[in-house]
């Protein structure tokens, strides 16, 4: 039986290695995959951190706020002057924040009025967020400080002013700043079998039948069994090095950022991909013979092609679902398909390391699930009508 | 030898066949025919235990289809209605593969395939991908396919259909020879001048049920002329006036 299984696996392998242009387009799309997501990830990512890290404002009138800019200036901040067409800028998008100065601060300011500057902002756009946040933070702390030396003119502890003070620490390391924005890796982990197995599956079964080469098959002194389990091991197979070789793009691209010093996104390297592949080979395993399955109702290829690629849509909804019903991390939901496995993921990602738990739940429910599907199409092989076409 | 009885066949409201009985000896060439929809293919479909008759019985080599199809399978040698082979591999992969898939060794799946090359006129094209292989190409490796294992029954439906003259002419040469190395073949048509060319034995359909089976003499008696064809047109009961 088991030389009749590898038989099988190794006509359908041969087979869909022979389908030169599919295969080539899958490799290429799983080779680039990573490195352009890297890429671009990185260029947002660290084109936020070099604007928030270069303290720099624009001012309109900086020549009516001396003090102003002297205290900017002690601050190490550059000052830069904002043209006189500073509001229809910010509108299009050209300039993030501006500090406007009207002409009478500096008295008011001396005589205790009430001095006041505008920052002029559209919060409209995320990309500018990091640019108003710190203007305004230059400010408040220009108006700390401002306040602390009058009150101690006046022989006031400055620390009447702050009942509590903020020193602000974030937590979360660079490692999982990556982790949030690389919820991507997970996602093109989870998608990457669906891509490699999808071809295969479809071939195997629709494909099958459509070219007339099923009935002829099926006259073999073969179990159904035996054809379902070597079409599902080629399947299985195929997405799973589409998988590998996705996730080995995600490691060339995350060293090769490593070494031109963009911020440390993520720690994506060899010891991640062995777990990531832990978690999602057998989760190929199970989408491979849902494909199948799926295929082998389709009447025509062209069928099977439509409801494999509402099981890629699953795949993507299912955990996005899950997160944004607001419902927190329970145990069942590592039983959950897809969302088992990007949970794994993201811990994997987050550098909290995987649990033997974490890994088994999640592929031992695939593999159950796998299994069931092989056997519902060797069943269904055995159907007249699955076979015969039905009318 | 494969013996089918009372065999009956419903899709649904459709009976496709009705009442289907026959023998085919080995070292004799059986001939099914009758006029498209008589139920042939089906018949055959059922004999090859693809389909599961809803009653009557098969037994090849007397071994009952319905209590151990896989031995039966195994007995048999069918090129079915559908006839696809795969197309980005070669002749002799696609031969090769339903000789694993009978657990055939790797030197038997040589010899055979270099025996039906030879009885097919197929070696030019054992290497070749079949993808640009004409009708006639593509059906002599269908047929190689189906009698890898160099089983004792042949079933062909149709084999001819689509052919040229001379690709017809080679098929029949081989049928000849299966029925010579003593071989059981059960091979279906629509066409007279087939049948009458090649069979020992006819068994004539139409709707479903048998309408006249014998040796070609015997069935020209039956109809009282002397033209099988007008003996085939009476018997299936396409003419006016004729019927069981």
């Amino acid at each position: 039986m088991i030389a009749r299984v590898l038989a099988v696996f190794a006509k359908e392998v041969r087979d869909a290695l022979r389908d030169r242009r599919t295969a080539l387009m899958v490799l290429v799309a799983s080779i680039v995959t990573g490195p352009v997501t890297l890429v671009l990830v990185a260029q947002f990512v660290s084109g936020l951190e070099e604007r928030a890290a270069h303290l720099k404002v624009r001012m309109a009138g900086a020549e009516h706020a001396p003090a102003l800019v002297n205290f900017l200036r002690r601050a190490d901040v550059e000052i830069e002057k904002a043209p006189g067409d500073y509001a229809e800028r910010v509108k299009a998008g050209r300039l993030d924040a501006v500090i406007v100065v009207p002409a009478d601060f500096h008295e008011r300011w001396l005589a205790h009025e009430d001095a006041r500057v505008q920052l002029v902002f559209d919060d409209s756009r995320t990309e500018s967020g990091p640019a108003i946040r710190q203007s305004s933070r230059l400010l408040e702390a220009f108006n700390r400080e401002t306040a602390q030396l009058r009150l101690m003119a006046r022989g006031v502890s400055p620390s009447l002013t702050e009942s509590a003070k903020v020193d602000r620490v974030n937590a979360a390391t660079p490692q999982q700043r990556g982790a949030v924005l690389l919820f991507i890796i997970p996602m093109f982990a989870l998608l990457a079998p669906l891509l490699g197995g999808m071809t295969l599956a479809i071939d195997a079964t629709a494909g099958e039948r459509e070219r007339g080469s099923l009935e002829p098959l099926l006259a073999n002194p073969v179990p159904t069994a035996v054809l379902a389990t070597g079409k599902w091991l080629a399947a299985w197979a195929s997405a799973s090095a589409v998988v590998a070789v996705t996730l080995a793009g995600f490691v060339t691209a995350s060293r090769l950022f490593a070494e031109r010093k963009l911020p440390a996104l993520l720690q994506f390297g060899l010891p991640e991909l062995g777990l990531f592949l832990v978690v999602v080979v057998p989760l190929a395993a199970l989408t491979s013979a849902a494909q199948m399955l799926i295929s082998t109702y389709g009447r025509s290829y062209r069928e099977a092609q439509t409801y494999v690629s509402y099981l890629a849509t699953a795949v993507t909804l299912v955990p996005l679902a899950v997160m944004f019903s607001g419902a927190r991390e329970a145990p069942w939901q590592a039983a959950v398909p897809a969302l088992g496995q990007l949970m794994a993921l993201t811990r994997v990602l987050r550098g909290e390391g995987l649990g033997v738990q974490d890994a088994l739940v999640p592929g031992a429910v695939a593999l159950v699930l796998a299994v069931a599907a092989v056997a519902a199409v060797a069943r269904l092989l055995r159907d007249e009508r699955i076979v015969f076409g039905r009318s | 030898m494969i013996a089918a009885a009372k065999l009956a066949k419903r899709f649904g409201a459709v009976e496709a066949v009705r009442e289907v009985s026959l023998e085919a000896a080995d070292g004799r060439v059986t001939g099914l025919l009758g006029p498209n929809g008589a139920g042939k293919t089906t018949t055959l479909r059922m004999i090859s235990t693809l389909l599961a008759p809803t009653s009557g019985t098969v037994a090849v080599d007397g071994i009952d289809a319905a209590r151990d199809p896989l031995a039966v399978r195994a007995r048999i040698g069918a090129l079915s209605d559908a006839r696809g082979l795969y197309a980005r591999l070669t002749a002799r992969e696609n031969i090769a593969y339903y000789g694993e898939l009978r657990g055939l060794a790797r030197s038997r799946v040589a010899e055979s395939t270099a025996r039906l090359a030879a009885l097919l006129d197929l070696e030019p094209l054992l290497d070749r991908r079949t993808e640009g292989f004409s009708q006639g190409e593509r059906m002599k490796v269908a047929i190689a396919r189906a009698l890898v294992h160099d089983p004792p029954n042949v079933i062909l439906d149709e084999p001819t259909n689509g052919l040229d003259v001379m690709t017809t002419r080679n098929l029949r040469d081989a049928v000849r020879r299966l029925r010579e190395a003593g071989k059981c073949v059960l091979f279906s048509s629509h066409v007279m001048q087939e049948v009458a060319a090649l069979c020992d034995e006819i068994v004539i359909v139409a709707g479903g049920v048998v309408r006249a089976a014998g040796t070609p003499a015997a069935l020209r008696e039956a109809a009282g002329c002397e033209d099988l064809e007008e003996a085939f047109v009476r018997l299936s009961g396409a003419a006016p006036g004729a019927g069981p």
